[in-house]
């Protein structure tokens, strides 16, 4: 075998796909031929160096695919779960909602301040009237009207 | 045999409304003992014809009571008291006024209540209303006015 159809064969002979005759034919010429063997160890170096860079780029996609991998099968996990559990899990934020309403509504520091007043009687009893420094009467013009009680401060008023 | 609900979820959400609206009409209803005092500060005048809108309600009420011609609400005061718990309202002019609910029978509501200026007691009565029913106290000067509490009790 010459050097030309062994440098063809070398590659196939590497990968193992070579027929017995042929791989022995191969094996007898690079163990007479040292060009052809140094070129047999360069071809095994740069194929090693392959494999070694694929395995790297696999597993960096690896970690690209993992978050995907997470929700599919938090997805799977999901339907598994009964009925029940999805139900309070997908629905839970609704009756909370409404608490925070509730709530909210019962503690809010309505502005009811300024609402007009809207007396339901004016229908009062003064049970003790008195004073210790001003003169204070009871005015009642009668039903329909509020009682007023007066307070005279010396004359001021 | 029903159908299934497609929504319980929404189910859920309308007993969970409906039980806490009751709770909430439990919790504001349930205290009888307390009193919502509401105490309108007026300055009534005879500068302009003025009359605020907050007393709209009872403006022909305090034209048929009063001679002014200006009725100027300064302040609006609540507070909500139990019996026995006096609370202090503060007025213009160094006044100040003590309300304290009393026991009362039924939809009464009696009220214990001290107009002070300064040091001086100008008026110590108790006041018998229905819930829900005002009465006014007036006569202390202010400015060119006079001051005219509207006090009721809910």
């Amino acid at each position: 075998m010459d050097c030309t159809k062994a440098r063809e064969m070398i590659q196939d002979h590497i990968d193992g796909r070579l027929p017995p005759d042929a791989a022995r034919a191969v094996r007898e010429h690079l163990g007479a031929c040292r060009a052809c063997a140094a070129e047999e160890e360069e071809l095994r170096r740069v194929g090693d160096m392959l494999r070694l860079w694929s395995a790297v780029q696999v597993g960096e996609r690896e970690l690209a695919l993992s978050p995907l991998w997470t929700r599919v099968r938090a997805g799977i996990e999901e339907r598994k779960e009964p009925g029940l559990a999805r139900l309070l899990r997908r629905w839970f934020w609704v009756p909370v909602a409404a608490i925070v309403a509730v709530v909210a509504l019962l503690f809010y520091p309505s502005d009811g301040a300024r609402v007009p007043f809207h007396p339901k009687s004016f229908d009062v009893t003064v049970e003790s009237l008195e004073s210790d420094t001003a003169t204070v009467a009871l005015v009642d013009k009668g039903k329909g009207l509020p009682r007023v009680i007066w307070i005279i401060e010396n004359g001021k008023t | 045999m029903g159908r299934p609900d497609s929504h319980p979820g929404r189910r859920l959400t309308a007993i969970a409304f409906i039980g806490l609206l009751l709770i909430a009409q439990i919790a504001v209803a349930s205290p009888d003992a307390q009193v919502a005092i509401d105490v309108g500060v007026v300055v009534a005048s005879q500068d302009g014809p003025t009359i605020d809108p907050e007393l709209s309600s009872i403006r022909n009420q305090l034209q048929s009571m009063f001679n002014y011609s200006s009725y100027r609400m300064i302040d609006r005061l609540k507070r909500t008291l139990s019996v026995d718990e006096t609370g202090e309202f503060g007025l213009p002019g160094d006044r100040s006024m003590r309300v304290t609910p009393v026991p009362a029978k039924g939809n009464k509501v009696r009220l214990a209540v001290q107009i002070m200026e300064g040091e001086r007691n100008l008026l110590t009565t108790t006041l018998g209303l229905s819930r829900g029913g005002m009465v006014i106290v007036g006569g202390p000067s202010y400015r060119k006015g006079v001051l005219i509490l509207i006090i009721s009790a809910e």
